[in-house]
Protein backbone atom coordinates (compact mmCIF):
# COMPACT_ATOMS: atom_id res chain seq x y z
CA UNK A 1 0.00 0.00 0.00
CA UNK A 2 1.37 3.47 -1.22
CA UNK A 3 0.30 6.49 0.60
CA UNK A 4 0.62 9.85 -1.11
CA UNK A 5 2.52 12.72 1.16
CA UNK A 6 2.03 16.07 0.58
CA UNK A 7 5.46 18.10 0.02
CA UNK A 8 4.86 20.87 1.67
CA UNK A 9 4.12 18.82 4.58
CA UNK A 10 7.20 17.25 5.63
CA UNK A 11 10.18 19.31 7.52
CA UNK A 12 11.75 21.89 5.84
CA UNK A 13 15.57 20.12 6.67
CA UNK A 14 14.50 17.05 4.84
CA UNK A 15 16.53 16.53 1.36
CA UNK A 16 14.99 18.01 -2.08
CA UNK A 17 13.95 14.78 -3.31
CA UNK A 18 11.39 14.43 -0.03
CA UNK A 19 10.55 11.75 2.66
CA UNK A 20 10.42 7.95 0.69
CA UNK A 21 7.19 6.54 0.41
CA UNK A 22 5.79 4.85 3.21
CA UNK A 23 5.88 0.77 2.11
CA UNK A 24 4.08 -0.90 5.60
CA UNK A 25 2.60 -4.19 6.03
CA UNK A 26 -1.08 -3.96 6.19
CA UNK A 27 -2.59 -5.83 8.83
CA UNK A 28 -4.19 -8.90 8.42
CA UNK A 29 -8.25 -9.16 9.15
CA UNK A 30 -7.65 -12.72 9.94
CA UNK A 31 -11.70 -12.61 11.25
CA UNK A 32 -12.62 -11.86 7.81
CA UNK A 33 -11.56 -14.87 6.33
CA UNK A 34 -13.39 -16.85 9.09
CA UNK A 35 -16.42 -15.39 8.59
CA UNK A 36 -16.80 -15.72 4.88
CA UNK A 37 -16.15 -19.16 5.22
CA UNK A 38 -19.10 -19.53 7.77
CA UNK A 39 -21.50 -17.37 5.64
CA UNK A 40 -20.69 -19.69 2.43
CA UNK A 41 -21.12 -22.70 4.78
CA UNK A 42 -24.59 -21.49 5.58
CA UNK A 43 -25.50 -20.56 2.33
CA UNK A 44 -24.86 -23.70 0.87
CA UNK A 45 -26.24 -25.56 3.60
CA UNK A 46 -29.81 -23.51 2.72
CA UNK A 47 -28.72 -24.45 -1.28
CA UNK A 48 -28.98 -27.64 -0.73
CA UNK A 49 -31.42 -27.98 1.48
CA UNK A 50 -33.92 -25.98 -0.98
CA UNK A 51 -32.49 -28.62 -4.13
CA UNK A 52 -33.46 -31.53 -1.90
CA UNK A 53 -36.68 -30.37 -1.17
CA UNK A 54 -39.87 -31.73 -2.74
CA UNK A 55 -39.95 -29.35 -5.87
CA UNK A 56 -39.65 -29.55 -8.97
CA UNK A 57 -37.24 -27.51 -10.20
CA UNK A 58 -36.72 -28.16 -13.73
CA UNK A 59 -40.49 -26.15 -14.21
CA UNK A 60 -39.37 -22.97 -13.01
CA UNK A 61 -36.93 -22.52 -16.26
CA UNK A 62 -39.45 -24.52 -18.59
CA UNK A 63 -42.01 -21.31 -17.85
CA UNK A 64 -39.97 -18.90 -16.74
CA UNK A 65 -39.87 -17.14 -20.46
CA UNK A 66 -43.95 -18.33 -20.80
CA UNK A 67 -45.70 -15.92 -23.21
CA UNK A 68 -48.12 -15.65 -20.17
CA UNK A 69 -45.69 -14.54 -17.68
CA UNK A 70 -43.79 -12.44 -20.01
CA UNK A 71 -47.19 -10.63 -20.37
CA UNK A 72 -47.40 -10.00 -16.70
CA UNK A 73 -44.05 -8.96 -16.33
CA UNK A 74 -45.04 -6.27 -18.63
CA UNK A 75 -48.55 -5.96 -17.11
CA UNK A 76 -46.41 -5.46 -13.45
CA UNK A 77 -44.10 -2.84 -15.36
CA UNK A 78 -46.71 -0.82 -16.83
CA UNK A 79 -49.10 -0.65 -13.27
CA UNK A 80 -45.40 0.04 -11.76
CA UNK A 81 -44.58 2.90 -13.66
CA UNK A 82 -48.35 4.47 -13.93
CA UNK A 83 -49.47 4.23 -10.55
CA UNK A 84 -45.70 5.74 -9.23
CA UNK A 85 -46.37 8.61 -11.97
CA UNK A 86 -49.92 9.11 -10.76
CA UNK A 87 -47.76 9.03 -6.53
CA UNK A 88 -45.38 11.04 -7.48
CA UNK A 89 -47.17 13.92 -9.50
CA UNK A 90 -50.02 14.15 -6.72
CA UNK A 91 -47.24 13.66 -3.80
CA UNK A 92 -45.26 16.88 -5.23
CA UNK A 93 -48.96 18.69 -5.78
CA UNK A 94 -49.99 17.50 -2.00
CA UNK A 95 -46.60 18.82 -0.62
CA UNK A 96 -47.07 21.80 -2.13
CA UNK A 97 -50.24 22.64 -1.02
CA UNK A 98 -49.64 21.34 2.28
CA UNK A 99 -46.55 23.62 2.98
CA UNK A 100 -49.30 26.33 1.21
CA UNK A 101 -49.59 29.81 3.29
CA UNK A 102 -53.36 28.94 2.54
CA UNK A 103 -55.18 27.18 5.32
CA UNK A 104 -57.59 26.32 3.05
CA UNK A 105 -55.51 23.97 0.69
CA UNK A 106 -52.88 23.02 3.42
CA UNK A 107 -55.91 21.52 5.49
CA UNK A 108 -57.21 19.93 2.13
CA UNK A 109 -54.02 17.94 1.65
CA UNK A 110 -54.05 17.52 5.02
CA UNK A 111 -56.88 15.75 4.86
CA UNK A 112 -55.89 13.42 2.17
CA UNK A 113 -53.11 11.79 3.56
CA UNK A 114 -54.84 11.45 6.66
CA UNK A 115 -57.05 9.20 4.55
CA UNK A 116 -55.26 7.66 2.44
CA UNK A 117 -52.35 6.61 4.50
CA UNK A 118 -54.63 5.29 7.30
CA UNK A 119 -56.52 2.60 5.65
CA UNK A 120 -54.70 -0.54 4.18
CA UNK A 121 -54.18 -0.16 0.44
CA UNK A 122 -55.33 -3.74 -0.48
CA UNK A 123 -58.87 -2.16 1.69
CA UNK A 124 -58.32 0.58 -0.84
CA UNK A 125 -58.75 -1.35 -3.48
CA UNK A 126 -61.23 -3.47 -2.82
CA UNK A 127 -63.86 -0.65 -1.76
CA UNK A 128 -62.79 0.85 -5.26
CA UNK A 129 -63.37 -1.91 -7.08
CA UNK A 130 -67.16 -1.99 -5.37
CA UNK A 131 -67.69 1.66 -5.58
CA UNK A 132 -70.81 0.74 -8.41
CA UNK A 133 -72.68 0.16 -5.59
CA UNK A 134 -72.53 3.77 -4.84
CA UNK A 135 -72.71 5.56 -8.12
CA UNK A 136 -74.10 3.52 -10.29
CA UNK A 137 -73.39 5.82 -13.33
CA UNK A 138 -70.24 8.45 -14.23
CA UNK A 139 -71.59 11.72 -15.45
CA UNK A 140 -69.82 13.86 -16.90
CA UNK A 141 -72.83 15.58 -18.05
CA UNK A 142 -72.59 15.87 -21.96
CA UNK A 143 -68.87 14.68 -22.00
CA UNK A 144 -69.05 11.25 -20.81
CA UNK A 145 -71.58 9.20 -19.64
CA UNK A 146 -71.86 5.61 -18.84
CA UNK A 147 -72.15 2.63 -16.06
CA UNK A 148 -70.07 2.54 -13.27
CA UNK A 149 -68.93 -0.94 -14.17
CA UNK A 150 -68.01 -0.49 -17.87
CA UNK A 151 -65.90 2.59 -16.87
CA UNK A 152 -63.89 1.06 -14.09
CA UNK A 153 -61.88 -1.25 -15.67
CA UNK A 154 -59.49 -3.18 -13.42
CA UNK A 155 -56.48 -1.49 -14.57
CA UNK A 156 -58.51 1.58 -13.66
CA UNK A 157 -59.45 0.39 -10.71
CA UNK A 158 -55.69 -0.65 -10.09
CA UNK A 159 -54.24 2.52 -10.64
CA UNK A 160 -56.43 4.38 -8.87
CA UNK A 161 -56.19 2.11 -5.83
CA UNK A 162 -52.10 2.35 -5.79
CA UNK A 163 -51.60 5.68 -7.29
CA UNK A 164 -53.81 7.34 -4.94
CA UNK A 165 -52.36 5.77 -2.01
CA UNK A 166 -48.98 6.04 -3.60
CA UNK A 167 -49.66 9.87 -3.21
CA UNK A 168 -50.05 10.24 -0.01
CA UNK A 169 -46.73 8.79 1.09
CA UNK A 170 -45.31 10.63 -1.97
CA UNK A 171 -46.70 13.79 0.10
CA UNK A 172 -44.59 13.30 2.81
CA UNK A 173 -41.10 12.73 1.09
CA UNK A 174 -41.66 15.37 -1.50
CA UNK A 175 -42.56 17.50 1.44
CA UNK A 176 -39.62 16.29 3.89
CA UNK A 177 -37.25 17.20 0.38
CA UNK A 178 -38.94 20.96 0.36
CA UNK A 179 -38.10 21.69 3.57
CA UNK A 180 -34.63 20.30 2.95
CA UNK A 181 -33.24 23.22 0.65
CA UNK A 182 -32.36 26.27 2.46
CA UNK A 183 -34.52 29.18 3.17
CA UNK A 184 -31.84 31.37 1.64
CA UNK A 185 -32.59 29.75 -1.40
CA UNK A 186 -36.06 31.05 -1.96
CA UNK A 187 -34.85 34.55 -0.53
CA UNK A 188 -32.25 34.92 -3.05
CA UNK A 189 -34.68 33.80 -5.94
CA UNK A 190 -37.30 36.20 -4.70
CA UNK A 191 -35.23 38.75 -4.16
CA UNK A 192 -34.11 38.67 -7.64
CA UNK A 193 -37.81 39.11 -8.70
CA UNK A 194 -39.01 35.72 -9.15
CA UNK A 195 -42.38 34.40 -8.71
CA UNK A 196 -43.71 32.16 -5.91
CA UNK A 197 -44.14 29.19 -8.65
CA UNK A 198 -40.54 30.12 -10.49
CA UNK A 199 -38.80 29.97 -7.25
CA UNK A 200 -40.66 25.96 -6.70
CA UNK A 201 -40.11 25.36 -9.98
CA UNK A 202 -36.52 26.36 -11.11
CA UNK A 203 -34.89 26.88 -7.81
CA UNK A 204 -36.11 24.12 -4.96
CA UNK A 205 -37.45 21.51 -6.43
CA UNK A 206 -34.02 20.68 -8.43
CA UNK A 207 -32.74 20.71 -5.16
CA UNK A 208 -35.27 19.05 -2.89
CA UNK A 209 -34.21 15.89 -5.88
CA UNK A 210 -31.79 14.93 -4.20
CA UNK A 211 -33.68 14.31 -0.75
CA UNK A 212 -36.34 12.83 -2.64
CA UNK A 213 -35.19 10.10 -4.72
CA UNK A 214 -33.72 8.09 -2.81
CA UNK A 215 -36.52 7.00 -0.21
CA UNK A 216 -38.76 7.38 -4.15
CA UNK A 217 -36.39 4.59 -5.38
CA UNK A 218 -37.64 2.54 -2.36
CA UNK A 219 -41.60 3.42 -3.12
CA UNK A 220 -40.85 2.25 -6.50
CA UNK A 221 -39.63 -0.91 -5.59
CA UNK A 222 -42.36 -1.29 -3.30
CA UNK A 223 -44.87 -0.55 -5.43
CA UNK A 224 -43.64 -3.36 -7.78
CA UNK A 225 -44.15 -5.94 -5.22
CA UNK A 226 -47.67 -4.35 -4.44
CA UNK A 227 -49.12 -4.52 -7.92
CA UNK A 228 -48.97 -8.47 -6.71
CA UNK A 229 -52.14 -7.32 -4.71
CA UNK A 230 -54.38 -6.37 -7.61
CA UNK A 231 -55.91 -9.70 -8.48
CA UNK A 232 -58.06 -8.81 -5.89
CA UNK A 233 -59.81 -6.52 -8.53
CA UNK A 234 -59.32 -8.66 -11.18
CA UNK A 235 -56.37 -7.24 -12.92
CA UNK A 236 -53.68 -9.86 -14.33
CA UNK A 237 -50.33 -9.34 -13.49
CA UNK A 238 -46.88 -11.21 -12.71
CA UNK A 239 -47.93 -12.99 -9.54
CA UNK A 240 -51.90 -13.83 -10.89
CA UNK A 241 -50.45 -15.47 -14.10
CA UNK A 242 -48.09 -17.26 -12.14
CA UNK A 243 -50.70 -18.51 -9.80
CA UNK A 244 -52.73 -19.60 -12.89
CA UNK A 245 -50.21 -21.63 -14.56
CA UNK A 246 -49.31 -23.09 -11.07
CA UNK A 247 -52.89 -24.36 -11.65
CA UNK A 248 -53.14 -25.30 -14.68
CA UNK A 249 -49.89 -27.34 -15.00
CA UNK A 250 -49.34 -28.66 -10.94
CA UNK A 251 -46.84 -27.00 -10.55
CA UNK A 252 -47.80 -23.83 -7.88
CA UNK A 253 -45.00 -23.97 -5.67
CA UNK A 254 -42.72 -23.63 -8.26
CA UNK A 255 -44.37 -21.12 -10.16
CA UNK A 256 -44.27 -19.20 -6.53
CA UNK A 257 -40.35 -19.31 -7.08
CA UNK A 258 -40.37 -18.41 -10.41
CA UNK A 259 -42.66 -14.85 -9.59
CA UNK A 260 -40.20 -13.94 -6.55
CA UNK A 261 -37.23 -14.89 -9.43
CA UNK A 262 -38.62 -12.14 -11.78
CA UNK A 263 -39.74 -9.63 -8.80
CA UNK A 264 -35.87 -9.95 -8.07
CA UNK A 265 -34.70 -9.01 -11.26
CA UNK A 266 -37.09 -6.23 -11.67
CA UNK A 267 -35.98 -4.64 -8.59
CA UNK A 268 -32.36 -4.82 -9.58
CA UNK A 269 -33.07 -3.49 -12.92
CA UNK A 270 -34.90 -0.72 -10.91
CA UNK A 271 -31.77 -0.43 -8.30
CA UNK A 272 -29.29 0.39 -10.91
CA UNK A 273 -31.85 2.85 -12.44
CA UNK A 274 -31.75 4.49 -9.35
CA UNK A 275 -28.52 4.80 -8.72
CA UNK A 276 -27.93 7.08 -12.19
CA UNK A 277 -30.70 9.59 -11.63
CA UNK A 278 -29.21 10.61 -7.99
CA UNK A 279 -26.10 10.88 -9.71
CA UNK A 280 -27.84 13.22 -12.01
CA UNK A 281 -29.37 15.25 -9.07
CA UNK A 282 -25.71 14.98 -7.30
CA UNK A 283 -24.08 17.49 -9.77
CA UNK A 284 -23.10 20.50 -8.57
CA UNK A 285 -23.68 18.89 -4.44
CA UNK A 286 -20.37 17.85 -4.66
CA UNK A 287 -16.56 18.52 -6.38
CA UNK A 288 -17.02 15.46 -8.25
CA UNK A 289 -19.89 13.02 -9.49
CA UNK A 290 -19.64 9.50 -7.55
CA UNK A 291 -18.25 6.71 -9.73
CA UNK A 292 -20.83 4.78 -12.01
CA UNK A 293 -21.76 1.33 -10.77
CA UNK A 294 -19.16 -0.23 -13.27
CA UNK A 295 -16.56 2.08 -11.93
CA UNK A 296 -16.89 0.79 -8.69
CA UNK A 297 -16.88 -2.54 -9.17
CA UNK A 298 -13.83 -1.91 -11.45
CA UNK A 299 -12.07 -0.59 -7.77
CA UNK A 300 -13.84 -2.69 -5.78
CA UNK A 301 -12.13 -5.46 -7.32
CA UNK A 302 -8.88 -3.75 -7.28
CA UNK A 303 -8.97 -3.26 -3.74
CA UNK A 304 -10.03 -7.28 -3.01
CA UNK A 305 -7.06 -7.93 -4.83
CA UNK A 306 -4.83 -6.24 -2.46
CA UNK A 307 -6.84 -6.25 0.81
CA UNK A 308 -6.49 -2.52 0.94
CA UNK A 309 -8.93 -2.09 3.40
CA UNK B 1 -39.41 62.53 -2.84
CA UNK B 2 -37.86 62.06 -6.57
CA UNK B 3 -34.97 63.17 -5.53
CA UNK B 4 -33.77 59.97 -2.69
CA UNK B 5 -33.53 56.53 -3.52
CA UNK B 6 -34.82 55.18 -0.19
CA UNK B 7 -36.57 56.88 2.44
CA UNK B 8 -37.76 55.74 5.70
CA UNK B 9 -40.35 57.33 7.88
CA UNK B 10 -40.62 55.78 11.83
CA UNK B 11 -40.12 52.12 10.30
CA UNK B 12 -40.84 49.69 12.87
CA UNK B 13 -40.61 45.90 13.04
CA UNK B 14 -41.38 43.12 15.41
CA UNK B 15 -40.94 39.77 15.50
CA UNK B 16 -43.30 38.10 17.80
CA UNK B 17 -42.90 40.27 21.35
CA UNK B 18 -39.92 41.47 20.09
CA UNK B 19 -39.17 45.19 18.62
CA UNK B 20 -36.34 44.68 16.52
CA UNK B 21 -36.36 48.22 14.54
CA UNK B 22 -37.77 50.81 16.94
CA UNK B 23 -38.35 53.77 14.11
CA UNK B 24 -36.02 54.50 11.99
CA UNK B 25 -35.47 57.29 9.86
CA UNK B 26 -33.20 57.77 7.01
CA UNK B 27 -33.17 58.75 3.59
CA UNK B 28 -30.35 57.42 0.73
CA UNK B 29 -29.68 59.59 -2.37
CA UNK B 30 -29.20 57.98 -5.93
CA UNK B 31 -25.84 57.13 -6.25
CA UNK B 32 -24.82 57.43 -2.81
CA UNK B 33 -22.67 54.53 -1.05
CA UNK B 34 -24.50 53.92 2.07
CA UNK B 35 -23.50 52.37 4.94
CA UNK B 36 -25.43 50.72 7.84
CA UNK B 37 -22.53 50.07 11.01
CA UNK B 38 -23.30 48.44 14.68
CA UNK B 39 -23.68 45.99 16.83
CA UNK B 40 -25.39 42.27 16.22
CA UNK B 41 -29.22 42.58 16.90
CA UNK B 42 -29.04 46.20 16.36
CA UNK B 43 -31.50 45.33 13.25
CA UNK B 44 -29.40 46.45 10.29
CA UNK B 45 -29.74 43.57 8.42
CA UNK B 46 -33.42 43.59 9.42
CA UNK B 47 -34.27 46.90 7.60
CA UNK B 48 -32.52 46.14 4.98
CA UNK B 49 -34.81 43.27 4.01
CA UNK B 50 -37.49 45.50 4.77
CA UNK B 51 -36.36 47.27 1.97
CA UNK B 52 -37.37 44.53 -0.74
CA UNK B 53 -40.17 43.51 1.41
CA UNK B 54 -38.24 40.44 2.56
CA UNK B 55 -39.63 40.61 5.86
CA UNK B 56 -42.93 43.22 6.47
CA UNK B 57 -43.09 46.74 7.78
CA UNK B 58 -45.42 46.89 10.93
CA UNK B 59 -45.78 50.62 11.40
CA UNK B 60 -43.95 53.83 9.82
CA UNK B 61 -43.77 54.28 5.37
CA UNK B 62 -41.10 53.15 3.61
CA UNK B 63 -40.80 54.31 0.48
CA UNK B 64 -37.91 53.14 -2.75
CA UNK B 65 -37.80 55.24 -5.34
CA UNK B 66 -40.86 57.24 -4.50
CA UNK B 67 -42.80 54.45 -4.31
CA UNK B 68 -44.41 52.65 -0.98
CA UNK B 69 -42.76 49.09 -0.10
CA UNK B 70 -45.27 46.43 -0.39
CA UNK B 71 -48.47 48.32 0.07
CA UNK B 72 -50.29 50.60 -2.38
CA UNK B 73 -52.08 53.89 -0.52
CA UNK B 74 -55.13 55.03 -1.83
CA UNK B 75 -56.40 57.83 0.37
CA UNK B 76 -55.89 57.16 3.66
CA UNK B 77 -56.24 53.47 3.21
CA UNK B 78 -53.25 51.01 2.63
CA UNK B 79 -53.56 47.87 0.09
CA UNK B 80 -51.20 45.00 0.72
CA UNK B 81 -49.48 44.26 -2.90
CA UNK B 82 -49.87 40.92 -4.67
CA UNK B 83 -47.09 38.89 -4.38
CA UNK B 84 -46.76 39.07 -8.48
CA UNK B 85 -46.54 42.99 -7.95
CA UNK B 86 -43.90 42.71 -5.29
CA UNK B 87 -41.80 40.47 -7.10
CA UNK B 88 -42.08 43.07 -9.99
CA UNK B 89 -40.63 45.67 -7.93
CA UNK B 90 -37.81 43.62 -6.49
CA UNK B 91 -36.56 43.33 -9.80
CA UNK B 92 -35.15 46.71 -9.98
CA UNK B 93 -33.77 45.67 -6.20
CA UNK B 94 -30.53 43.98 -6.36
CA UNK B 95 -29.55 41.58 -3.46
CA UNK B 96 -26.31 40.42 -1.95
CA UNK B 97 -26.68 38.03 0.91
CA UNK B 98 -23.67 36.98 3.44
CA UNK B 99 -24.05 33.89 2.59
CA UNK B 100 -24.01 34.62 -1.16
CA UNK B 101 -27.48 31.67 -1.54
CA UNK B 102 -25.71 30.89 -4.91
CA UNK B 103 -27.87 28.61 -6.79
CA UNK B 104 -25.76 24.81 -5.73
CA UNK B 105 -27.27 22.96 -8.57
CA UNK B 106 -25.77 25.64 -11.42
CA UNK B 107 -23.25 26.95 -12.65
CA UNK B 108 -21.72 30.21 -12.10
CA UNK B 109 -22.91 31.06 -15.70
CA UNK B 110 -26.79 30.12 -15.19
CA UNK B 111 -26.50 31.73 -11.79
CA UNK B 112 -26.52 34.71 -13.30
CA UNK B 113 -28.58 34.00 -16.26
CA UNK B 114 -31.56 32.82 -14.68
CA UNK B 115 -33.18 36.23 -13.55
CA UNK B 116 -32.92 37.73 -16.78
CA UNK B 117 -34.05 34.20 -18.42
CA UNK B 118 -37.26 33.42 -15.98
CA UNK B 119 -37.98 36.51 -15.16
CA UNK B 120 -37.38 39.39 -17.88
CA UNK B 121 -38.11 36.90 -20.64
CA UNK B 122 -34.21 37.91 -21.77
CA UNK B 123 -33.06 35.16 -24.58
CA UNK B 124 -30.63 32.67 -23.81
CA UNK B 125 -28.44 33.84 -26.01
CA UNK B 126 -28.28 37.21 -24.69
CA UNK B 127 -28.43 36.37 -20.93
CA UNK B 128 -25.42 34.43 -22.03
CA UNK B 129 -23.40 36.99 -23.48
CA UNK B 130 -24.56 39.22 -20.60
CA UNK B 131 -23.20 37.15 -18.03
CA UNK B 132 -20.24 36.55 -19.49
CA UNK B 133 -19.60 39.83 -19.47
CA UNK B 134 -20.69 40.29 -15.94
CA UNK B 135 -18.14 37.55 -14.92
CA UNK B 136 -15.16 39.53 -16.41
CA UNK B 137 -16.30 42.18 -14.21
CA UNK B 138 -15.76 40.81 -11.21
CA UNK B 139 -12.48 38.87 -12.36
CA UNK B 140 -14.30 35.53 -13.31
CA UNK B 141 -14.57 34.94 -16.84
CA UNK B 142 -12.28 31.30 -16.44
CA UNK B 143 -14.82 30.24 -13.57
CA UNK B 144 -18.15 30.71 -15.71
CA UNK B 145 -18.94 26.15 -16.22
CA UNK B 146 -18.06 26.10 -12.38
CA UNK B 147 -20.16 25.31 -9.99
CA UNK B 148 -20.46 27.17 -6.72
CA UNK B 149 -19.25 24.05 -4.50
CA UNK B 150 -15.97 24.36 -6.48
CA UNK B 151 -15.74 28.12 -6.26
CA UNK B 152 -14.07 29.55 -3.32
CA UNK B 153 -16.04 32.11 -0.40
CA UNK B 154 -14.89 34.85 -2.28
CA UNK B 155 -15.61 33.97 -5.71
CA UNK B 156 -18.82 32.58 -4.94
CA UNK B 157 -19.84 36.06 -3.73
CA UNK B 158 -18.35 38.42 -6.98
CA UNK B 159 -20.69 35.54 -8.58
CA UNK B 160 -23.81 36.60 -6.57
CA UNK B 161 -22.58 40.52 -7.21
CA UNK B 162 -22.69 39.79 -11.23
CA UNK B 163 -26.13 37.61 -10.46
CA UNK B 164 -27.55 41.02 -8.82
CA UNK B 165 -26.22 43.01 -11.58
CA UNK B 166 -27.57 40.88 -14.41
CA UNK B 167 -30.85 42.44 -13.32
CA UNK B 168 -29.90 45.64 -13.80
CA UNK B 169 -30.77 47.16 -10.78
CA UNK B 170 -31.59 50.52 -9.38
CA UNK B 171 -30.63 49.73 -5.77
CA UNK B 172 -28.28 47.20 -4.41
CA UNK B 173 -28.35 46.16 -0.83
CA UNK B 174 -25.13 44.44 0.73
CA UNK B 175 -26.08 42.32 3.81
CA UNK B 176 -22.71 41.55 5.62
CA UNK B 177 -21.04 40.29 2.22
CA UNK B 178 -18.04 39.78 3.63
CA UNK B 179 -18.80 38.34 7.12
CA UNK B 180 -18.63 34.72 5.71
CA UNK B 181 -15.08 35.14 4.13
CA UNK B 182 -11.44 34.49 4.90
CA UNK B 183 -9.80 37.25 5.62
CA UNK B 184 -7.78 37.42 2.74
CA UNK B 185 -10.89 36.90 0.34
CA UNK B 186 -12.47 40.01 1.27
CA UNK B 187 -10.30 42.15 -0.31
CA UNK B 188 -11.47 40.69 -3.95
CA UNK B 189 -15.03 41.72 -2.77
CA UNK B 190 -14.45 45.38 -1.84
CA UNK B 191 -12.89 45.81 -4.98
CA UNK B 192 -15.67 44.49 -6.83
CA UNK B 193 -17.83 47.06 -4.56
CA UNK B 194 -15.76 49.66 -4.54
CA UNK B 195 -15.71 49.46 -8.43
CA UNK B 196 -19.33 49.77 -8.67
CA UNK B 197 -19.71 52.50 -6.19
CA UNK B 198 -17.40 54.09 -8.61
CA UNK B 199 -19.80 53.13 -11.55
CA UNK B 200 -22.15 55.05 -9.59
CA UNK B 201 -24.49 52.44 -7.97
CA UNK B 202 -26.80 53.27 -5.19
CA UNK B 203 -25.65 51.44 -2.53
CA UNK B 204 -26.77 50.19 0.90
CA UNK B 205 -24.22 48.17 2.20
CA UNK B 206 -24.20 46.42 5.99
CA UNK B 207 -20.61 46.01 7.14
CA UNK B 208 -18.29 45.44 9.51
CA UNK B 209 -15.74 46.90 7.38
CA UNK B 210 -14.91 50.01 8.62
CA UNK B 211 -12.24 50.88 5.89
CA UNK B 212 -14.73 50.27 3.31
CA UNK B 213 -16.84 52.66 4.77
CA UNK B 214 -14.26 55.39 5.17
CA UNK B 215 -13.39 54.92 1.54
CA UNK B 216 -16.11 54.45 -0.42
CA UNK B 217 -19.26 55.56 1.80
CA UNK B 218 -20.70 58.55 0.86
CA UNK B 219 -23.15 58.52 4.18
CA UNK B 220 -22.85 56.20 7.50
CA UNK B 221 -25.68 55.18 10.13
CA UNK B 222 -24.82 53.89 13.62
CA UNK B 223 -27.64 51.65 14.66
CA UNK B 224 -28.18 50.04 17.76
CA UNK B 225 -31.33 48.13 19.14
CA UNK B 226 -33.25 49.39 16.51
CA UNK B 227 -32.61 52.84 16.57
CA UNK B 228 -30.39 55.41 14.47
CA UNK B 229 -28.38 56.50 16.98
CA UNK B 230 -25.74 58.63 14.70
CA UNK B 231 -25.63 59.17 11.27
CA UNK B 232 -23.56 61.83 8.92
CA UNK B 233 -20.62 61.15 6.51
CA UNK B 234 -18.27 58.01 7.42
CA UNK B 235 -15.49 60.55 7.95
CA UNK B 236 -16.79 62.27 10.18
CA UNK B 237 -18.92 59.26 12.61
CA UNK B 238 -15.92 57.14 12.75
CA UNK B 239 -12.88 59.55 13.55
CA UNK B 240 -14.81 61.72 15.45
CA UNK B 241 -17.91 60.14 17.01
CA UNK B 242 -20.53 61.81 19.53
CA UNK B 243 -22.57 59.31 20.86
CA UNK B 244 -21.34 57.77 24.04
CA UNK B 245 -22.65 54.45 22.10
CA UNK B 246 -20.53 54.86 18.79
CA UNK B 247 -17.53 55.47 21.19
CA UNK B 248 -17.80 52.20 22.71
CA UNK B 249 -19.02 50.35 19.43
CA UNK B 250 -16.10 51.92 17.45
CA UNK B 251 -13.70 51.20 20.04
CA UNK B 252 -14.21 47.68 20.04
CA UNK B 253 -14.03 47.11 15.92
CA UNK B 254 -11.35 49.79 14.76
Amino acid sequence: MTVDIDKTAGPEDVPPAGPEAIKAIPVRHYGRYVSAVIAIAIFVSIIYAFAQGKINWGAVPDYFFDDRIIKGVGQTMLLTVLSMVIGIAGGILLAVMRLSRNPVTSSIAWFYIWFFRGTPVLVQLVVWFNLGLVFEYINLGPIYKDYWSSFMTPLLTALLGLGLNEAAYMAEICRAGLLSVDEGQTEASHALGMSHGKTLRRIVIPQAMRVIVPPTGNEVINMLKTTSLVSVVQFAELFRYAQDIGQSSGAPVEMYFLAAAWYLVLTSVLSVGQYYIERYYARGSSRSLPATPLQKIKANMLSLASWRR
Amino acid sequence: MSTSMVKAEGVHKSFGPVEVLKGIDLEVKPGEVFCLIGPSGSGKSTFLRCINHLEKVNAGRLYVDGHLVGYRQKGDKLYELKDSEVARKRRDIGMVFQRFNLFPHMTALENIMEAPVQVKGVSRAQARERAAQLMERVGLADKAGSYPSQLSGGQQQRVAIARALAMDPKLMLFDEPTSALDPELVGDVLDVMRDLAESGMTMIVVTHEMGFAREVGDSLVFMDEGVVVESGHPRDVLTNPQHERTQSFLSKVL
